[in-house]
């Protein structure tokens, strides 16, 4: 299981669980596609990546293609716990620009309120 | 006067910026051991001796004879049982004309008042890092006899003549130097390339479109291209054979050689080393295997190394094809007669950090001829097999390493090739260490090959008998 989802405040938690790259993307995606099947009323998300030590460009560009969907339907995307490794490929690929990056899951929720 | 120079000592934190040893990293586009050398060549010193470790190859093929400087270079390796002072102490009566002693990472930064023929008025001196001597410097012999025996207090240092001594601590403080001499201090040294007023230095067969915009103070080695659109500076020093796409900012930064840096990113307070992403301001390194966005630009195969590859595939293929019926009728008797299964254990990857891998263990040690018609096969090795025709672990090579077992072993290994066969399958007398360092030594085809057929012969003709 790459990702695992819950929903708080009716907010969604994407919790990622393994390093985001070519290799895990579409699983990503299909089990993220699964659970916003199951819940259609959520809108807002907030996506935890506390257990992601790596992320290529597959993996960032997946994540702005899910952001770009999220908004086209009015909700909003935040990132919560960043690595720092991943956040380096934040920093040079400029995404910090992109997402709203938060340190931790219930400073994000917060932030949605 | 004589030099020496102390390179066999072991930096962790230079490993995170390639396969470089340490006194080869650029500092402003030159090796670290390039300054030491051009300042023996400036106080006129004639023999120069360099201890090798780690990397001892690649620094000889790097300064050679010494000729380069005008000076004369000897070599030996250092030893494990003796500190650099004790060698030094040892061989006292070689520096009755004085000597000049580098220990480790350490830089000569000059200020702008250094003259060079300060150093005839510079007073004996030792400069530490903890309990480590990292400088020497005796005009006579008796000077470094008194400093080593420490009978004699060091004087002021290096200040004395205008030079900050600079030790390379970790990656802040190797960025930092960068920076300092990008900055301008380079223009103190030996420059290659064109220079000119506003601290830019630009090597040879530099490709810039019109697009590009170059912002000094910045350094750029030599066969380097900018794609359009590219803003390159301030503060950047870019080695030789780096390629920037488009759009892309560097500022702040360090480009180690033969890197490619893709398109629209912004590299800032980093150092890049092919497909290694370090942070500059806490030495937190990443190997990205993304070449949309970082990227080694020489290519890790070589010709030589795809042959070997190729035929070795195509041999591991063969093998395997021959083993698959047995083993699809021999393992089930082996595992339902309970004389021997799979279990995972850790290994270390090269690419991974660690891998499980399964590994045959004989559970019962009773005589039966299934299990010595499954060892004369070398079925056990059948998954591994497998493993290697995906390309997880080499056909033939070292033998994998155990977490933590091993750990050790990987320390000490420059080269670390996990494969199905090793020297360790035909050879009783094996030593891990001593084996995988020969292996790293002389692989090559013909060596491989060598090591498959023996380790296939040997099983099958002792197979059950150890």
């Amino acid at each position: 299981m790459v990702v695992s989802c819950s929903k708080e405040q009716g907010i969604g938690i994407i919790q990622v669980s393994h390093t985001l790259t070519a290799a895990t993307v579409d699983t990503f995606r299909e089990q993220l596609a699964g659970w916003q099947a199951a819940e259609p009323d959520v809108k807002n998300f907030v996506v935890d990546l506390k257990h992601v030590d790596f992320m290529d460009s597959a993996g960032l560009g997946t994540l702005i293609a899910v952001l770009k969907q999220i908004t086209e339907r009015g909700g909003d995307l935040k990132i919560a716990c960043l690595q720092k490794k991943p956040r380096m490929v934040f920093e040079i690929t400029r995404a910090y620009k992109v997402f709203e990056i938060y340190d931790t899951v219930d400073e994000a929720l917060n932030f949605f309120d | 006067m004589n030099a020496v120079f102390y390179t066999a000592e072991v930096l962790p934190w230079a490993e995170d910026l390639g396969d470089t040893p340490w006194p080869l990293l650029p500092v402003a586009n030159r090796p670290l051991l390039d300054y030491w050398l051009e300042t023996c060549a400036e106080l006129g010193i004639g023999q120069v001796q360099v201890i090798l470790g780690e990397g001892a190859g690649q620094v000889e093929e790097f300064a050679g004879t010494g000729s380069r400087w005008g000076v004369e270079i000897l070599y030996s390796f250092a030893r494990a049982s003796e500190q650099p002072l004790d060698y030094l102490k040892a061989t006292s009566d070689r520096w009755s004309d004085g000597l000049l002693f580098v220990g480790g990472a350490f830089f000569l930064r000059r200020r702008q008042a250094y003259k060079p023929a300060g150093f005839k008025s510079l007073d004996a001196c030792t400069h530490l890092s903890g309990d480590r001597t990292l400088f020497l410097f005796g005009k006579t012999g008796d000077e470094v006899k008194g400093l080593l025996d420490g009978r004699l207090e060091s004087g002021r240092g290096l200040e004395q003549i205008h030079i900050h001594p600079y030790t390379i601590d970790g990656i802040p403080a190797y960025f930092g130097l960068n920076m300092k001499l990008v900055a301008g201090e380079f223009a103190r040294y030996l420059t290659a390339g064109f220079s000119d007023a506003n601290s830019s230095s630009v090597g040879y067969n530099v490709l810039t479109p019109p697009s590009a915009h170059l912002r000094p103070p910045l350094i750029i080695g030599n066969d380097c291209s900018f794609g359009s659109m590219t803003t390159i500076g301030p503060k950047v020093v870019v080695a030789d054979h780096v390629i920037v796409d488009s759009h892309t900012r560097l500022s702040n930064c360090l480009i180690l050689q033969d890197t490619y840096i893709g398109q629209n990113l912004e590299i800032e307070n980093k150092i890049i080393s092919g497909n290694r992403l370090v942070s500059a301001t806490d030495g937190t390194a990443i190997e990205i295997d993304d070449s949309w966005l970082v990227a080694r630009n020489r290519p890790e195969m070589r010709t030589e190394d795809l042959v070997r590859y190729t035929i070795l595939w195509f041999l591991a293929l063969g093998v395997g094809i021959v083993q698959v019926v047995p083993f699809c009728i021999l393992y089930p008797l082996v595992h339902l007669t309970r004389i021997g299964s799979y279990h995972r254990e850790i290994f270390h990857d090269p690419r991974t950090g660690f891998v499980k891998l399964p590994v045959f263990q004989k559970i019962e040690n009773r005589k039966s001829v299934v299990y010595r018609l499954f060892r004369a096969a070398t079925l056990d090795r059948f998954p591994w097999l497998l493993l290697a025709l995906r390309g997880r672990l080499f056909v033939c090579g070292q033998p994998p390493m155990r977490h933590p077992d091993d750990d050790e072993i990987i320390k000490q290994l420059p080269q670390y090739y996990p494969a199905v066969f090793s020297y360790a399958d035909y050879s009783r007398d094996s030593d891990r260490l001593v084996d995988s360092l020969w292996y790293a030594h002389i692989r090559s085809l013909f060596e491989d090959v060598k090591i498959l057929v023996k380790s296939l012969l040997y099983r099958f003709f002792r197979a059950g008998r150890r």
